[in-house]
């Protein structure tokens, strides 16, 4: 037993060994102020040199200060302002002539911005949307002061209410408006027209007619008003448009533009849609019921991880072809290709610091860093081939560089039987004083029987007992009678002479106040002294804890202390309906007294 | 170009921009719905608390118009439980777009969670005349309905529900009105629908064969179980079913070195210990079945079968005492089993209080309708009281239960058992037990593989019963019978409950009905 686990151990250890030692550690960076995620990491050979550099559209600490990174190695070779967070980075190229430079593509609010050897080139903006046209003859109208706020305001809520096309972010706010507001507003905006303007959620591209890795690529750009677009690569025309039921979030597509292509959009209601090109409209759905957190296509396969920490294998037509339970949630998701050896996995970074490459269903290597990953990027960097950046929430950046002997084989992760069936069970010990009892029991068992037996019937009668009598003499501090049911509990404090005894009484009918209560204290007279022995007590309401407090004086400096009585009595009966007994402490506020 | 480029970048950042309308007197409007990619984002990624700070800005920039981001942030409040607050913030964002079946189902979704069923069904209805082809507002509806009580409509919305798109989800709750009808079979037919269409859902796995573990169709119960747990090998109650089914066949180590995952994972589980000590028990190891059930009992005092177990273990320890205190603690929670009253009886007759024992023989004789083994001790004692007239009549008693359950099942009884029968009946000089005849023609060959030759046919849904006829008789025979039998008898099998299924399978439901009680 003892020699399986140490055994078990031992591959367990060289197992992980041999994991990282597909890896090299190329750079650590913990403090490399890097925040932002897989959608803007990009590796690209900017500036046609054969020199990889990564490009990364950081969203800064809090996500404050928007920069555009370009990274050489372990250095930022620029760093530039952005004027809005970026969604989401693509490079890709625009034309065919040489020399062959990919174009750098930042979205980013309303707008795509291009840069070209780093430099501004283009800024593309989201068509205006088409206005209601009911609310831009409202607007008309309140232009040529036809119309007064009030009914303006009126006209525009029965709009919101019922049209398909949603107001203008102009409406909305007047909508918000106080009355005396309005007419203000309505003068300073009235000659404007109404806009409506949509945002970039995600971007990804689209090869445009030929398959070659340096083919030309259209942008597909997924906006908040729930449609894609797919742009010219040139001209930055709209080639393209399809709706979506949702709002997108992730986009993975394949083939080309002008012969045929898939496209899934992961979207916000937890679906996945699946158009191709000749469809305006999703022809197949996948309904997750949970939100997707990542989307990448591994040959032919769309793998979806969950934000139930699940990896789910999808076919191109929906159909789920396998699920993986991971060990903590995933945070993000990219594709790992290594073309030398055909190879194409997904890696998905966890909460727990894990990064995990799977194809389809089996593990294939474990790379943990230090901290929970944020964004993941596999492929060429620098001058070399596979190399694997990662950033982790505290804005660490983390290189590694995959050794060239290195060969992925399934089984690289856990496999057989799960570690803990190793570990011992956590048994109770059994102890000297167990063995003795277990032996006298089995030697005097009746005499043991008989006498517990008996001390039992005992305790009875004496519970019993005291119970009648409590009963009998209304000594309980809870009076269940159906006129008067009341509780009653009672606090002392202060170190002494003097104590403050605070009664709390309470009606506990659901309705009835009670009238005419009387609290009357037995005490000793020779020990303590009491302002008032006895009082009347004031209408309770049902419900409601009442205070009474009086204080308690000691008179006796030789640390006695006795048992005053409390009785609640009615007006007129001799019994009372309930009573306390409160052990006073010690004074031990003498020696100064 | 350089020219053109420099043109191009003056107007890139946006400072410059937006200056220049900030210059005028109408200011232009921010795009509403500027970061709820960002909003979206952080929330999938369970980064609450970025969420929120981006949440906060953007609704302070849009002066509380962004529907999402109050959406989101309902979301969050859910998540932390909040549920009122989420509640509200639903309703703001249904306000704000009233067309939406989205909104609308999340406001329900809260009234759910607050218990208001009957509010969450209408606001359910309204969004399904928005959106009629969304399983999930059919399913909700379908599971409001169960708490509801209105099973039949459940029933149909969740079968609309399977018709618009399948889900496992789905399927699970339409298993549960089975059960909660009682329909065993119905319940099966649904989950095996389910395993079809999801094949590697542990969780539906594992509940068609605490199913079938249930109807005591044991070969699929196992096949199931060991499905599940192929594709997750730790889990809990796949384990703990499988491993109480290796128990009843006595694989003991087997099921220990199953259970250690258990122990691993869930360390606090009382059914766990329970199993484990009755594992022990099995090997002999009675002080650590003593040691494993006390934690069981520690973890659940209120669990009768732990408390029934130690009662037991107790026993053939010899421990009279401790084993009362344990019976009648089960007793107390589970007064309707004539066997428990049995075994107290046992514990009784050792402690010398006759009286008693035969008050509680007479509770249990009352009580149990199959098990000839309580006739049969009843039957000893009287006759070591004297009394041959009612040992006889007890005796028969037996016979009958024996001859009905020959009947009923190929079931075979324990030699221990009919020995002592044999031995009884010789001295009551009822001549040859007839009744056998069949058994006794090799008990030895069944000592040890009693369970596991016959394993399908034998075993009893609780499996305690068997078990207990093996205790039972070893109890038996501590009394010293006149004709000198008796001795030091062994324990064959011991009490392997499976325990967990009965929680896991009946457990949902009848916490459901509970629920539907409280309204």
């Amino acid at each position: 037993m003892a020699a399986a686990s140490s055994s078990d151990s031992d591959s367990g250890r060289a197992e992980s060994s041999e994991a990282s030692s597909k890896w090299l550690d190329a750079h650590y960076d913990p403090m490399a102020n890097i925040h932002t995620f897989s959608a803007c990491l990009e590796l690209a050979d900017l500036h046609g040199d054969g020199e990889y550099k990564l490009v990364v559209g950081d969203l800064g600490p809090g996500g404050q200060q928007p920069r555009l990174k370009v990274l050489k190695g372990p250095t930022v070779l620029s760093e530039s302002p952005l004027p809005a967070l970026p969604a989401a980075a693509a490079t890709f190229l625009m034309e065919q002539h040489e020399p062959r430079t990919p174009a750098l593509a930042l979205a980013s609010g309303p707008c795509v911005y291009v840069y070209k050897n780093l430099r501004p080139y283009f800024k593309f903006s989201l068509p205006q949307l088409p206005p209601n046209p009911l609310e831009q003859d409202l607007w008309h109208q309140a232009k040529e002061d036809r119309i007064d706020p009030l009914t303006l305001k009126e006209m525009l809520e029965g709009i919101r209410e019922k049209a398909e096309v949603p107001l203008s972010a102009q409406s909305l706010r007047f909508l918000q408006l106080e009355p005396s507001e309005m007419e203000a507003f309505v003068n300073q905006h009235k000659s404007k027209s109404i806009r409506r303007q949509t945002v970039i959620t995600t971007m990804t591209t689209l090869k445009k007619n030929l398959a070659d890795e340096d083919a030309v690529s259209c942008l597909v750009l997924g906006t908040e008003n729930k449609e894609l677009l797919v742009l010219d690569p040139e001209a930055f025309t709209v080639l393209a448009k399809m709706s979506l039921p949702s709002v997108p979030v992730f986009l993975e597509v394949s083939g080309q533009f002008d012969v045929e292509f898939r496209l899934a959009a992961a979207c916000r209601n937890g679906n996945i849609y699946i158009l191709r090109r000749d469809s305006k409209r999703p022809r197949y759905c996948i309904e997750l019921s949970a939100q997707p957190v990542g989307l990448v296509r591994v040959h032919k396969v769309l793998v979806v991880g969950s934000n139930r920490d699940s990896l789910h294998g999808f076919t191109h037509k929906g159909k789920r072809l396998w699920t993986v339970q991971m060990p903590a949630a995933i945070l993000t998701m990219n594709l790992l290709e290594q073309r030398s050896r055909g190879l194409q996995a997904v890696m998905a970074g966890l909460a727990n610091g894990e990064v995990r490459i799977h194809r389809d269903k089996a593990l294939l290597s474990v790379v943990r860093t230090p901290d929970a990953v944020t964004s993941l990027c596999f492929g060429r960097y620098g001058r070399e081939d596979h190399t694997l950046i990662v950033t982790t929430r505290g804005g660490g950046l983390i290189i590694k560089i995959l050794k060239r002997t290195a060969v992925f084989v399934e089984g690289g992760g856990e496999a057989g039987p799960p570690p803990a069936q190793a570990m011992k069970l956590n048994m109770p010990r059994k102890t000297r004083l167990y063995v003795d009892q277990t032996l006298r029991e089995r030697e005097a068992g009746t005499a043991m029987h008989r006498a517990f037996q008996a001390d039992l019937y005992l305790l009875r009668l004496r519970a019993a007992r005291a119970y009648a009598q409590a009963l009998e003499s209304s000594l309980s501090p809870v009076s269940a009678t159906a006129r008067e049911p009341l509780k009653l509990h009672a606090v002392v404090q202060g170190l002494g002479p003097t104590f403050k005894l605070t009664l709390h009484l309470q009606n506990t009918s659901t309705a009835r106040p009670i009238l005419g209560l009387l609290v009357c204290f037995l005490y000793n007279e020779g020990l303590y002294a009491l302002p008032r022995a006895f009082f009347k007590v004031p209408l309770l309401v049902p419900g409601l804890s009442y205070p009474l407090e009086t204080f308690v004086e000691s008179l006796r400096d030789k640390g006695v202390s006795d048992i005053i009585k409390v009785l609640v009595l009615r007006e007129g009966q001799s019994a009372p309906l309930l009573s306390a007994h409160i052990n006073m402490p010690a004074s031990e506020g003498l020696a100064a007294a | 170009m350089a020219e053109q480029r420099l043109v191009t970048r003056t107007q890139f950042p946006a400072s410059a921009e937006s200056l220049k309308p900030r210059l005028k007197k109408a200011p232009e409007f921010p795009i509403l719905e500027k970061q709820n990619w960002l909003i979206h984002l952080h929330y999938i990624r369970k980064d609450y608390e970025a969420c929120k700070d981006v949440i906060k800005e953007q609704l302070q920039e849009t002066q509380g118009l962004c529907e999402y981001a109050i959406y989101v942030q309902a979301l969050i409040f859910r998540l932390e439980g909040n549920i009122q607050e989420s509640l509200e913030l639903f309703q703001t964002c249904a306000v704000l777009s009233p067309q939406s079946a989205d909104n609308l189902k999340q406001v329900a979704r809260s009234l759910f969670l607050l218990g208001k069923h009957k509010a969450a069904t209408e606001v359910y209805n309204e969004a399904a005349k928005l959106n009629q082809k969304d399983w999930e507002i059919c399913h909700n509806l379908g599971v409001c309905y169960i708490y509801l009580k209105q099973l039949d409509k459940a029933q149909d919305q969740l079968h609309n529900a399977l018709h618009l798109n399948r889900h496992d989800l789905t399927y699970i709750m339409l298993g549960k009105i089975h059960l909660l009808e009682g329909d065993l079979d119905k319940a099966i037919e649904i989950y095996k629908k389910a395993v079809e269409f999801s094949p590697e859902n542990t969780e539906l796995l594992t509940t068609l064969g605490l199913l079938y573990l249930q109807l005591g169709i044991y070969q699929k119960a196992f096949e199931h179980l060991g499905n599940a747990l192929t594709y997750d090998p730790t889990n809990y109650k796949a384990i703990l079913a499988a491993g109480s089914m290796m128990q009843t066949h006595g694989d003991f180590d087997v099921a220990l070195t199953k259970y250690r995952v258990v122990a691993c994972a869930v360390p606090e589980s009382p059914p766990l210990w329970n199993n484990i000590g009755m594992c022990f028990f099995g090997k002999k190891k009675y002080v650590a079945a003593i040691s494993c059930l006390k934690r069981a009992n520690y973890l659940a005092p209120f669990d009768w079968k732990i408390l029934y177990n130690l009662g037991l273990v107790h026993l053939t320890m010899q421990q009279y005492a401790s084993a009362f205190h344990f019976l009648s603690a089960a007793i107390n929670f589970q007064p309707k089993m004539g066997e428990l009253y049995m075994l107290l009886a046992v514990a009784l007759t050792n402690l010398e209080d006759t009286e008693n024992a035969r008050r509680a023989y007479t509770e249990a004789v009352r009580l149990d309708k199959c098990n000839p083994l309580v006739n049969l001790n009843y039957a000893v004692l009287l006759y070591n009281q004297g009394e041959e007239r009612g040992a006889l009549a007890q005796y028969q008693e037996m016979e009958k239960k024996v001859n009905l359950l020959k009947d009923s099942s190929s079931l075979e009884f324990d030699p221990e058992m009919v020995e002592m029968a044999q031995k009884l009946g010789a001295a009551l000089q009822v001549g040859e037990a007839l009744v056998w005849t069949k058994p006794v023609k090799d008990p030895k060959s069944k000592q040890r593989t009693t369970s596991t030759s016959k394993a399908a046919s034998f075993q009893q849904p609780l499996g305690s019963n068997q078990a207990l006829g093996q205790a039972m008789s070893s109890a038996a025979a501590y009394r010293k019978l006149p004709s000198g039998a008796g001795g030091t008898s062994q324990l064959t099998r011991p009490p392997s409950l499976p325990l967990e299924p009965e929680p896991t399978v009946e457990a949902q439901p009848t916490e459901a009905s509970a629920q539907i009680r409280e309204k």
